[in-house]
């Protein structure tokens, strides 16, 4: 649609009624536009028209034959006709067609009672059939571990195939054969390997693509539907949960509805089990001579309640800690943070944004003055050019990935991709194939490769003219450090020449509307604050940090990193993400909660971290995180909470940080409860319960306010919406309701603040360069795959059909190289260990780097050094340098 | 048989004439594009071939100097030529000839025809099976290669003009403009819808003409000798110039005679073709390649022009003749149509990819003599359904077989089904509500 010139307005009249549409409208959306519903198999909004089925035949006047309305546009005047005696006559033949060889097999069809093959025969072919000769049968071949196909029900709209293609950008499907024999199938002779989206059985009109989790168990009308939010990574979709006898029977999402607009990844269509798993903890426990013991939750909830408070009279409130993961609920955020500042009476709390969100926020604080992205999601698409540096998009943020690429194959935008990605075509998308420029990196290397752009802008003479009136000595100071840096030394580092620095800092100031996407690459490696304050320069330097569309965006790799930091689950901020030092902010927040704010330092993470191992902090609130599970064991973190003299989990299952609780909780998923997450654009969306608690588990609000009121402390809710009605009470953009919230503006103060001095004190750390890695060794990253999210997914069965397990990728001339095959052991070893895995080659991956998916990286956890961000306390543990050799 | 003065085959059928560059300069070959490079204007080209009267020898006839002027003439970036040489038509093998034994006339046709529209790059592209055409068209291009016929910077105008010969991997369906466009550019041949039409978004999107071989070997001759002298030739207005008619099936002399538009059938089947091949009389011939309509020796008067083919019920389509003698039956020649069509349904769209797949089922049934004479009616039902509603005119080329065997010989299908009912009376059916 998006090609569609869309100015001006056309009067068309379809049956009878004439209204004024725009000018390139297809007739068969100005149909619907005027309730006239054309039926319809090829057409889908989401892909250019195919026009293949012909169910949607019209008669328009003037033209000589019945016209495709799918694929005519709207003219001035244009006078169509649907439901003339020709066009039902041509619709009941196109099925008469259809049904010829269609098996209609629809009692053992999962489509069946939502299939449009069925809506339409009911509706314009009441009569049996004519056809009397033999059906053509198909064998039924295996396809996929969860996906099925049932090619005798095709109807060959190529809606799958397209989709793969225009939207997805995949190509794993293809039409094989000729005539009634085209069957879809996978590229190449294995089984599908692609990436899962389950977007081919969304769009299936009929039972031929389906999904093989939920094969034969239900009938549509039996299950209930639940919309919600997805929990896995911060692109926030919006789907929809439904299930039957207290379970979740599968996963679907709804053009027009979110940001995702009817797509999904892997994690989001395939990744609901994880929830329903059934080591799924039910009771809660107490640790008895040793052992864990199930135990009713009064006896649970009072141990708790007289130990902390024990702890409490005896070494102060500091004494106690909590963490809490963004995987919660804000609801679930909130009651957290107020529960640790007001009834344990401290600012020693964090959460799971700390692992690199943080970061992001920090710099947009620091240089705008928001802790929101001053864009919005839509606006990637109308961005002329799109910077992406380390977001190994695809797989981390993939809903995010599919407006890059429709920003790009349909618009025209130019997309610079900075990334520790190779350009190969392979099973999965790749965005280094859609980029303009390309400047391929190792992962250690990102600081590098921005700081080449920021030289290139001030030697290309990019400096925004009105930005050279006002801030003179910024551009200075910064002209000076990057002059310090020569492009041999970048060279060195990359591999890339000074020349695409140039090209690509050129076409990024060219574009009138600008983006950049930050990510993991980023904002979880060594010096993850200054690249990104780096790149805010960027924006700065190139006129582009206060217009309208323009911005950078940190992607949340959890799906609630952002609601961490607004309902203030950090240390440092309180709710509204306002400074937790600032006075005024804890005056307001005193004055809402009629009680007085903890007035002891703040303690992070890492600081919660080293005050046990000191034995200064005795007791730990965790609520669904497992730090024993992230942290590499060079943490020290097993040593941390050993030290620990009383540790409480709120959990869903035994991680390895709960199995050393002393006393468990049972926590239940998000499918279980109400509330609502943040997405990582600041969009706080409804998360909605689709099944009741498994077991005794209950969502974590629930247990919070229990404890306060058994500590004479109690917060208490009458239920969640109590508590969203709080939060908006305080913080008024996180109401749920309406589309996307307008983006905040950069403010200006902090930014005249941040170019007249903000800049200063970090200006010489950020801009240097990182060390490089000995010749012989390799850059070893741990990140995310895209078919899991944390060590969550790793619990759903349809994903680990797909993923399994964690192997070492490799690209294949390193491979050769050092004598190794896809499936040889290696041995990767640096100072702290040694490690043996499994190699696979992949040309997506560059020469000299190598990736293993952090989901499965219990193991190879041992050879990170974790170091600690002086200014935002994010632990950097994602990158190492190793030596590889082949197993024996 | 001298009668006509030749335009196309004129050259190859001189004795021992091999198509070499050399030969066909020595005939006055390459003079047109010699003209045409000393500054004509495109425009003046394209009227030039508006009013000799050319229209298309692929099938559609449609005007080419129409054609041409609908490429956009300051279209920004590349603009091309694709000469369909697909010939995939059964009982069509005129450009195959024209391809093999005089390929610089084909060439210097498309060299006239990107200079016209502006095309550096032209594709040939041609049926897989044609690989010594292949061959032939590859060497002559090196040939005029070096003569700076082609290549950049053409007899030195600046322009460049490059040639290269693709090879269809054996479908029907590639000879079809869009479908043919779609497997040049590496993907499956299926046709698009249109509109848009190849003139304004065709290969890669971009402005693209398709012509026919034959169309193309005619564009020297028209511009050498002038729009006048070919809008005289054959049956003007409408139908001017020669035709290389392909006979083939029950007649004396099969193969391709190149005649003025407007001869008569009988004289093509009779005269020039030495009559019918045993001597049996004529039953029905098809005018134009599978895809025309049959016709019966009624029609031997008809004119062989697009004008009086369309009065009479069918079409001049690609050419070929294919004549049929008494004791042919039509029911199995329409089935013999239909098997093949059905074998070259791309199965894009619903009415022909089933649709064939039912016609060819039920034809093969009462062949079979396993018909019913409600078989009758679904048939043209069927066809009905089909034509006018599908993608690309393959529909209608379909049912033309079975439309027009069942127009003229409706009673021998009925004599089929009287057998089959015979052999295997109707029982009688079962009420749908019995009297429980
Ligand atoms: C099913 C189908 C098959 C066709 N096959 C051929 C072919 O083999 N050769 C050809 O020149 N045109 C073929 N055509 C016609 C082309 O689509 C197109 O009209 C022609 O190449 C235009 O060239 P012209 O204007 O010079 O005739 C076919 C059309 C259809 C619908
Ligand atoms: S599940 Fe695989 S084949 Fe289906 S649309 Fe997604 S990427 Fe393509
Ligand atoms: S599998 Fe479904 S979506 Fe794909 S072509 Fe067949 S009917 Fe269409
Ligand atoms: S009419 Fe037949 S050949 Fe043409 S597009 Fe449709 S299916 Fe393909
Ligand atoms: S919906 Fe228009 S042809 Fe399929």
């Amino acid at each position: 649609m998006s090609e569609h010139t869309t100015t001006g307005m056309v009067t068309v009249t379809i049956d009878d009624v004439t209204a004024s549409v725009p000018k390139g409208t297809l007739v068969i959306e100005a149909a619907r536009q005027l309730g006239v519903m054309i039926p319809h198999f090829c057409y889908h909004p989401k892909l250019a028209p195919d026009a293949n089925c012909r169910m949607c035949l019209v008669e328009i006047e003037k033209m000589p034959r019945l016209q495709t309305s799918c694929s005519t546009q709207v003219t001035e005047g244009m006078v169509v006709r649907s439901s003339v005696p020709t066009v039902k006559q041509a619709r009941k033949s196109v099925l008469d067609f259809i049904l010829a060889n269609h098996p209609l097999d629809c009692p053992v069809c999962d489509q069946g009672g939502r299939c449009d093959l069925q809506d339409f025969s009911h509706e314009y072919t009441a009569s049996g059939t004519k056809f009397v000769e033999l059906k053509r049968v198909f064998q039924k071949e295996y396809f996929s571990p969860v996906i099925e196909t049932q090619m005798n029900r095709c109807v060959q709209c190529l809606r799958c195939v397209r989709y793969c293609d225009e939207v997805m950008d995949v190509r794993a499907l293809a039409p094989a054969g000729r005539g009634t024999l085209t069957k879809i199938k996978s590229f190449g002779v294995h089984e599908l390997d692609c990436e899962f989206c389950g977007g081919c059985v969304q769009i299936c009109p009929v039972g031929a693509i389906t999904s093989r989790l939920s094969m034969y168990e239900f009938r549509p009308w039996m299950l209930k539907r639940t919309e919600s939010t997805c929990g896995y990574c911060g692109d926030g979709c919006q789907m929809t949960f439904q299930a039957k006898d207290n379970d979740l029977i599968e996963v679907n999402s709804t053009l027009g509805v979110g940001r995702n607009n009817g797509d999904l990844c892997s994690r989001g269509y395939f990744g609901y089990h994880a929830n329903v798993h059934e080591d799924r903890l039910q009771s809660p426990m107490i640790r008895c001579d040793g052992e864990l013991v199930e135990v009713p939750w009064e006896e649970a909830l009072a141990v708790v309640a007289e130990k902390l408070t024990a702890i409490k009279s005896a070494n102060g409130a500091d004494a106690i800690g909590g963490l809490i993961a963004s995987r919660c609920t804000n609801e679930d955020l909130y009651l957290f943070q107020k529960f640790m500042r007001v009834v344990i009476g401290t600012n020693q709390l964090d959460s799971s944004a700390r692992y690199g969100h943080m970061n992001g926020i920090h710099a947009l604080q620091r240089v705008q003055g928001t802790h929101r992205w001053s864009m919005s999601f839509d606006d990637l698409l109308s961005a002329n050019a799109i910077l992406t540096v380390g977001t190994n998009l695809t797989e981390t943020n993939p809903i995010t990935a599919l407006k890059v690429k429709e920003a790009v194959k349909r618009r025209g935008a130019e997309l610079i991709t900075v990334e520790a990605l190779e350009p190969a075509i392979g099973t999965i998308s790749n965005i280094a194939l859609l980029s303009t420029h390309h400047l391929p990196l190792a992962p250690d290397q990102f600081a590098s490769g921005t700081i080449g752009l920021l030289k290139a802008v001030i030697q290309e003479n990019l400096v925004d003219a009105e930005l050279v009136a006002h801030a003179k000595d910024y551009i200075d100071a910064i002209k000076k450090q990057v002059d310090a840096i020569s492009w041999t030394d970048i060279e060195a580092r990359t591999g890339l020449t000074a020349e695409i620095f140039q090209d690509s800092a050129k076409v990024f100031t060219r574009a009138e509307r600008a983006v950049i996407l930050v990510g993991q690459g980023v904002l979880r490696s060594q010096g993850g604050y200054g690249m990104t304050l780096n790149l805010m320069d960027l924006l700065v330097l190139t006129g582009k940090l206060n217009r309208i569309g323009c911005g950078l965006a940190p992607l949340a790799e959890e799906n609630n990193d952002q609601g961490s930091v607004e309902m203030g689950a950090v240390s440092e901020l309180l709710p509204g993400g306002k400074d937790c030092r600032s006075r005024e902010a804890q005056q307001s927040l005193e004055a809402a909660w009629g009680c007085s704010l903890p007035s002891g330092e703040e303690g992070t993470l890492m600081d919660m971290l080293g005050k046990a191992k000191r034995g200064i902090l005795k007791a730990m609130i965790i609520v669904g995180e497992n730090p024993i599970g992230s942290l590499p064991p060079d943490s020290g973190i097993e040593d941390a909470i050993g030290k620990l003299e009383f540790l409480v989990c709120q959990e869903l299952f035994l991680t390895d940080t709960a199995k050393r609780a002393d006393v468990i909780f049972p926590a239940c998923s998000y499918a279980e409860k109400d509330g609502t997450f943040t997405s990582t654009e600041g969009h706080t969306q409804a998360v909605r319960k689709a099944i009741e608690p498994l077991g005794e588990s209950r969502p974590d609000w629930e247990i919070l306010s229990a404890l306060s009121v058994m500590m004479d402390h109690p917060l208490e809710y009458e239920s969640v919406k109590a508590i969203g009605k709080e939060m908006r009470d305080l913080m008024p953009g996180t109401r749920t309701l309406g589309p996307s919230p307008l983006p905040p503006r950069p403010c200006l103060d902090t930014l005249t603040q941040y170019l007249q001095e903000g800049y200063q004190d970090t200006l010489a750390t950020r801009y240097c360069l990182p060390g490089m890695k000995a010749t012989h060794t390799f850059v070893l990253n741990v990140g995310q795959s895209i078919f899991h999210s944390g060590k969550f997914s790793t619990r759903a069965k349809g994903l680990i059909q797909i993923q399994s397990q964690g192997v070492l990728s490799m690209h294949p001339e390193d491979a050769e190289r050092l004598g190794l095959a896809c499936g040889d052991g290696v041995c990767l070893e640096n100072q702290l260990g040694q490690v043996k895995t499994t190699v696979k080659l992949s040309d997506r991956i560059p020469c000299g780097v190598l990736f293993f998916p952090e989901h499965f990286d219990q193991d190879i956890q041992r050879l990170f050094a974790v170091s600690v961000d002086n200014d935002t306390h994010v632990p950097y543990f994602k990158c190492a340098h190793v030596e590889v050799s082949k197993a024996s | 048989m001298a009668k006509y003065e030749k335009i196309l085959l004129k050259n190859m059928e001189q004795p021992g004439y091999t198509g070499s560059l050399k030969e066909y300069e020595q005939t006055g070959g390459y003079q047109a594009f010699r003209k045409v490079c000393e500054g004509m204007a495109p425009s003046d080209i394209i009227e030039t071939v508006k009013l000799s009267g050319l229209r298309g020898r692929g099938g559609a006839g449609f005007p080419t100097g129409v054609k041409w002027s609908f490429i956009p003439k300051d279209h920004p970036g590349p603009k091309y030529l694709c000469c369909n040489a697909d010939e995939s038509e059964p009982g069509t093998f005129k450009d195959r000839q024209l391809m093999e034994r005089d390929p610089h006339q084909v060439l210097e046709g498309m060299a006239i025809t990107c200079y016209t529209i502006g095309a550096e790059t032209a594709y040939i592209y041609i049926r897989g099976e044609f690989w010594l055409g292949a061959k032939v068209l590859d060497q002559a291009i090196a040939e005029a290669k070096k003569a700076g016929y082609l290549g950049s910077n053409v007899l030195g105008t600046g322009k460049t003009i490059n040639i290269f010969v693709h090879r269809g991997a054996g479908a029907y369906i590639c000879g079809e403009e869009t479908a043919l466009l779609e497997s040049l550019e590496g993907k499956r041949g299926k046709p698009r819808f249109k509109p848009p039409f190849p003139a304004t978004h065709g290969l890669y999107q971009k402005p693209t003409v398709v012509n026919n071989v034959e169309t193309l070997a005619n564009i020297p001759h028209i511009l050498n000798k002038g729009a006048a002298w070919f809008a005289a030739i054959g049956a003007p207005p409408k139908g001017t110039g020669t035709r290389i008619f392909c006979l083939s099936g029950h007649i004396k002399r099969p193969g391709n005679y190149e005649v003025p538009m407007g001869v008569t059938f009988r004289e093509m089947i009779y005269e020039i073709g030495g009559g019918m091949r045993s001597d049996k009389p004529l039953k029905a011939f098809i005018p134009g390649g599978a895809s025309a309509p049959f016709l019966t020796p009624e029609h031997l008067d008809v004119k062989m022009d697009f004008e009086s083919l369309a009065m009479a019920g069918s079409m001049l389509g690609s050419g070929g003749i294919t004549v049929m003698e008494e004791g042919t039956s039509m029911v199995w020649a329409a089935l013999r149509l239909m098997e093949f069509f059905y074998h070259e349904s791309c199965g894009k769209c619903t009415p022909c990819r089933e649709g064939s797949s039912w016609l060819v089922q039920t034809l093969q049934r009462i062949s079979r003599r396993e018909g019913r004479m409600s078989d009758l009616d679904l048939l043209l039902d069927l066809c009905k359904s089909i034509e006018g509603r599908t993608v690309c005119a393959f529909g209608e080329a379909e049912v033309s077989p079975i439309v027009s065997t069942m127009r003229h010989w409706r009673s021998e299908y009925e004599e089929l089904i009287r057998e089959a009912e015979a052999a295997h009376p109707v029982k009688q059916e079962i009420p749908v509500l019995s009297q429980i």
